[in-house]
């Protein structure tokens, strides 16, 4: 098991063969099998992936958000700056959730206290954190939404979540999660409940604020639009495995594993030279109560051979920072698709 | 907000208004004679005590007159107990009954807020089956096997003491109101456990509580700032219904603690078909919850920024 890492030196977050499953009534669910990637400071990771596959449960254990019972950590490692945070809450004498990581979630408008001003909210990780007075937070908390780009700041700190529209409390979220100025900002599916054009004003104030304090990225979602506009690298995750992981230019040019075809494919364009129909990946993920013996995507694969349904593949490096997790990679698959990267023979 | 208030109040007049005319026409509808008792009495005696009291008159112009002795906030004079106000009752034994109301109505919101908030943190462990086995058994068991059962108990105490550390029964000072307010307030602090729990779990699992961990913010402060406020708001609501159940509900508290309050009246009037008397205490009771209604709905407005705003 292999991590993708830069010139040897240590990434700020390196994760290690994470895995991640839950007691329910059906049985066992294997969330998250053997997950690694790392992130490098002031870079932006995309995790994607359809729904269930993992993604969410991957960020949120290593935050410690995961309900203990029925969720339980099986195996792997989280180092932030080379200390673990696995099942941790403070590292170097800095907690780990809301100072040195924040994170944003997807529906900002369950996500905020309904009974609790912004501003409010904004402070208190601060009072928390930093152990600011109520006053000296509040004033912070009305310097960070004008960071975050909303109007009258001052009036609208004393405001309640309901008197926010969407895109305005996502806004109030994400200056709440860089309040104490974290390392990573972890953001799950943050525009999937916003409508378009409010999703592209919150990607920009992300990047605006990536550029502002140097912190790394960990972005979640299911829509590579958004990916082929944030990312530096990207990890393709099915089935609570990474598929595909490299950076974005290889993931989306030279894709080297049927489900990331499949995915571009099931993509929307406005490109008219483009004229294909969206294909829809058949079928539907393979149950993780017990998980399948090959390859995870094997049933839905139109390229699937017989060792995919018996054998689990391993990684295959295409260039430094590029792996693909398929059999078709195989130095003796009879099958090299053309819609596929493969790696030049040397 | 203060329209909002107003608006209530309005709402509560045409309330007690609706009370006062539906009791009024049930009570003339009632088979039966205030005036008929055992003592045999002559078609004079009895013409002089219906005009006394106005019942020779047609059902309506008895309205009327009763309708405007009530805006002038006068009840009448009881039909059993010779020259003696309604208002006299009420004043007399009111305020004993809402001092035990209140006691039993706080210690009920009090303790079933915090049973209901600790059950759903303890949940599926053993604190939350014990708890539940006892809020199951406080709104199955009647209130006066309770109050036998808690006078029996105070007997032994006081024995076991050779003192009397708690009185069993009467009234007068906060000692005499401590056992029978909780007696009760259990069943609805029983019911508001129950309703607080099932508010505090969904509440546990929701979005911003999930934020404020990812936030860093340690438990107790996520218990007092996230938690509690929001998970508090339906027990607010049933909060007027309640005091409706633990006022009127205290009839037989009263009576085992021998505590002189209204609901005895209130009991006796009705047996005896003493018109004023049941028409006076339903109007002051109903005007009485009405009014308790409208003040959780203005405590819910400042505890619920949304419904401010509205």
């Amino acid at each position: 098991m292999s991590s993708v890492t830069a010139n040897n030196s240590v990434s700020l977050l390196e994760v290690e063969d994470l895995a991640v499953e839950f007691d329910t009534y059906g049985g066992i669910v294997q969330a998250v099998r053997g997950v690694s990637f790392s992130v490098e400071e002031g870079k932006t990771l995309a995790i994607v992936g359809e729904s269930g596959c993992g993604k969410s449960v991957t960020v949120q254990s290593m935050m410690g958000l995961i309900p203990m019972p029925p969720g339980r950590i099986t195996s792997g490692s989280a180092k932030l700056k080379g200390h673990e945070i696995l099942g941790r809450t403070v590292v170097n004498g800095k907690e780990i959730r809301g100072s040195e990581i924040g994170m944003i979630f997807q529906d900002p408008m369950t996500s905020l206290n309904p009974t609790m001003t912004i501003g409010d909210q904004i402070a208190e990780p601060l009072q928390v954190h930093r152990g600011y007075s109520y006053k000296k937070a509040f004033n912070e908390a009305i310097r960070l939404l004008e960071m975050s780009k909303i109007p009258e700041a001052a009036k609208r700190a004393r405001q309640y979540p309901f008197e926010f529209s969407g895109g305005m409390l996502q806004r109030a979220m994400i200056a709440m999660a860089i309040a104490c100025k974290p390392s990573i900002l972890i953001a799950d599916e943050p525009t999937t409940a916003l409508d378009v054009t409010i999703q592209a004003q919150i990607l920009d104030l992300l990047q605006d604020l990536q550029k502002e304090t140097g912190m790394a990225v960990i972005l979640i979602t299911h829509d590579l639009g958004v990916v082929a506009r944030m990312a530096d690298e990207v990890a393709v995750m099915y089935a609570g495995k990474i598929v595909e992981h490299g950076m974005v230019d290889d993931v989306f040019y030279r894709s080297a594993h049927p489900y990331t075809l499949g995915l571009k494919e099931a993509m929307p364009t406005n490109d008219p030279s483009l004229q294909h129909e969206l294909k829809p990946i058949e079928g539907s993920p393979p149950d993780l109560f017990s998980p399948p013996q090959g390859c995870g995507y094997c049933a839905r694969c139109p390229y699937a051979m017989q060792i995919c349904n018996k054998r689990q593949p391993d990684d295959t490096f295409l260039a430094e920072h590029h792996f693909s997790r398929c059999w078709l990679h195989h130095v003796s698959s009879p099958n090299k698709p053309d819609q596929l990267y493969f790696k030049e023979e040397a | 907000m203060w329209i909002f208030i107003l608006k209530r109040l309005v709402q509560g007049i045409f309330t007690v208004w609706f009370i006062a005319t539906a009791t009024f026409f049930a009570m003339h509808n009632v088979p039966g004679d205030p005036l008929l008792n055992d003592r045999a009495t002559t078609d004079a005696i009895r013409a002089n005590l219906e005009a006394k009291y106005g019942l020779d008159k047609p059902v309506m112009t008895q309205y009327g007159i009763y309708l405007g002795n009530l805006l002038q906030g006068d009840l009448g004079i009881s039909f059993t107990q010779e020259n003696r106000e309604v208002n006299d009752i009420i004043r007399d034994h009111f305020p004993v009954s809402a001092i035990l109301g209140i006691l039993a109505v706080l210690f009920a919101a009090a303790g079933g807020v915090l049973w209901g908030a600790l059950t759903a943190i303890y949940r599926n462990r053993w604190p939350d089956y014990v708890i539940m086995f006892l809020v199951i058994l406080g709104i199955s068991v009647p209130s006066f096997v309770v109050a036998a059962i808690s006078q029996l108990f105070l007997v032994n105490v006081n024995e076991l003491f050779g003192v009397t550390v708690l009185p069993v029964a009467g009234w007068g000072t906060v000692l005499h109101m401590l056992v029978p307010a909780m007696v009760l307030g259990l069943g609805t602090m029983a019911y508001l456990t129950r309703l607080m729990r099932s508010s505090m779990l969904e509440i546990i699992s929701s979005d911003f509580v999930r934020t404020a961990k990812a936030k860093g913010v340690p438990p107790a402060r996520i218990f007092a700032k996230h938690q509690l406020r929001n998970a508090i708001l339906p027990v607010i609501t049933v909060l007027g219904p309640s005091i409706a159940a633990i006022t009127t509900g205290g009839f037989v508290v009263e009576l085992v603690f021998a505590i002189p309050g209204l609901g005895r009246y209130f009991v006796q009037a009705v047996q005896q078909l003493d018109y004023t008397v049941i028409m006076g205490t339903t109007v002051f009771y109903g005007a009485f919850l009405v009014f308790m209604v409208i003040v959780v709905d203005v405590l819910y407005g400042f505890i619920d920024p949304r419904v401010r705003m509205e």
